[in-house]
């Protein structure tokens, strides 16, 4: 299951938009500036120059603002993506760290893991190709050494753990309701 | 729900391969544009004409853009992240031949070097190019063998960048080219990054 969030997408899409214009402002400056050069022989110092050079100014601090603007676009977009990473790998930690407490074997683990993916008994058995009563089996296990009665106990356990309030609250981050008990 | 889960997402996150956004999409916007560009002026344009000095300053413009965004963009863009060490180039060499798989989230050492050297060469080819225009050194042919023999050193570049690509892909599993396109480098499971 990979989460996507609908931001993602769209930031992109403003990124891709905000490199292009980049790009031409780019070039417009290049042209302007080998435009000026090419006025100062002709003309000298003068009006024109001094508009000419005024629009080239406005170009190049335009340019650089677009280029700050897009820079922060792709470090949101990429703590974002950081933030999803590592809530993955923090949830796969956390998975394994329960199946090691409760001492499960290698086939019970995976048992376990298909079933934290959403896949009912017949599904399981068809994917690890054995029969469902052993599948049945293995999870009467899993149930005994997690200590809870079924699926949804099991799920709960792990929930519990997500929604449990943070020892410490990050600077910034949202403050919890105080414990209650 | 237990129905539509597919097989394969079953086979649990270890094997699916890391995805990780790398290149914005500024830098592959003026990759993109600096290839067709120098595409058009070494085989398509009259190298006397008008069009192929104005796809010159467009190439001088994507580089010196790139050198910009190189200074304050985002980390994998920034020129910090891939300076041209020889010495870097030599052990990276060293470790390729020891069979060394791991990945690189920017340029590897010796792609960085190709980079400075394609941007060089770029640059350098631009300036003769601008010098053959300009009343001063008209008609002098040392600086029009310049502009001829450092084409010559970026298409000799191109082609080695080209090959080093299709290696490194080979090497490392992960499809370059697909994340110069869309920006994200797909990394099989079991290979290390760097």
């Amino acid at each position: 299951m990979r989460l996507r969030l609908p931001t993602t997408s769209r930031d992109e899409r403003r990124a891709a938009t905000l490199a292009v214009l980049i790009v031409v402002l780019a070039l417009a400056a290049v042209f302007f500036i080998i435009d000026v050069f090419a006025d100062l022989g002709e003309y000298g110092l003068g009006w024109h120059i001094a508009l000419e050079l005024m629009a080239t100014v406005a170009l190049f601090i335009s340019l650089g603002l677009m280029m700050l603007e897009l820079r922060e676009m792709q470090n949101r977009m990429d703590s974002l993506d950081r933030g999803i990473r590592a809530a993955r790998g923090d949830m796969a930690g956390l998975i394994g760290g329960f199946f090691d407490r409760w001492q499960l074997t290698a086939a019970e683990r995976e048992v376990a893991l298909l079933m934290l993916k959403g896949f009912d008994n017949d599904a399981i058995a068809k994917l690890r190709g054995v029969a469902v009563g052993t599948i049945r089996a293995q999870s009467a296990s899993i149930y005994a050494k997690a200590g809870v009665d079924g699926r949804a106990q099991l799920f709960s356990i792990f929930m519990e753990e997500l929604l449990a309030e943070p020892q410490a609250t990050e600077k910034g981050g949202p403050e919890g309701p105080p414990p209650s008990s | 729900m237990a129905g539509s889960v597919s097989p394969a997402a079953a086979a649990g996150g270890g094997a699916s391969p890391r995805v990780i956004p790398v290149w914005d999409p500024l830098v592959r916007l003026i990759h993109w544009s600096l290839a067709l560009v120098i595409l058009l002026n070494g085989f398509v344009t009259d190298p006397e004409g008008e069009l192929h000095e104005t796809l010159g300053y467009v190439a001088l413009a994507l580089v010196l853009t790139r050198l910009c965004w190189g200074l304050i963009g985002p980390r994998p863009a920034r020129l910090i992240s891939f300076p041209p060490s020889p010495a870097r180039a030599l052990r990276h060499l060293g470790a390729l031949r020891a069979g060394d798989r791991s990945v690189h989230l920017t340029h590897n050492p010796l792609g960085a070097l190709m980079v400075w050297n394609i941007w060089a060469t770029v640059l350098l080819i631009v300036a003769t190019g601008i010098m053959m225009g300009s009343p001063r050194f008209f008609g002098v042919s040392w600086v029009e063998d310049m502009h001829e023999i450092l084409f010559n050193w970026l298409l000799f570049s191109v082609i080695l960048h080209i090959a080093g690509v299709i290696f490194d892909t080979w090497r490392t599993g992960v499809p370059l080219v697909r994340a110069m396109i869309d920006g994200k480098k797909r990394i099989p499971a079991d290979r290390p990054i760097e």
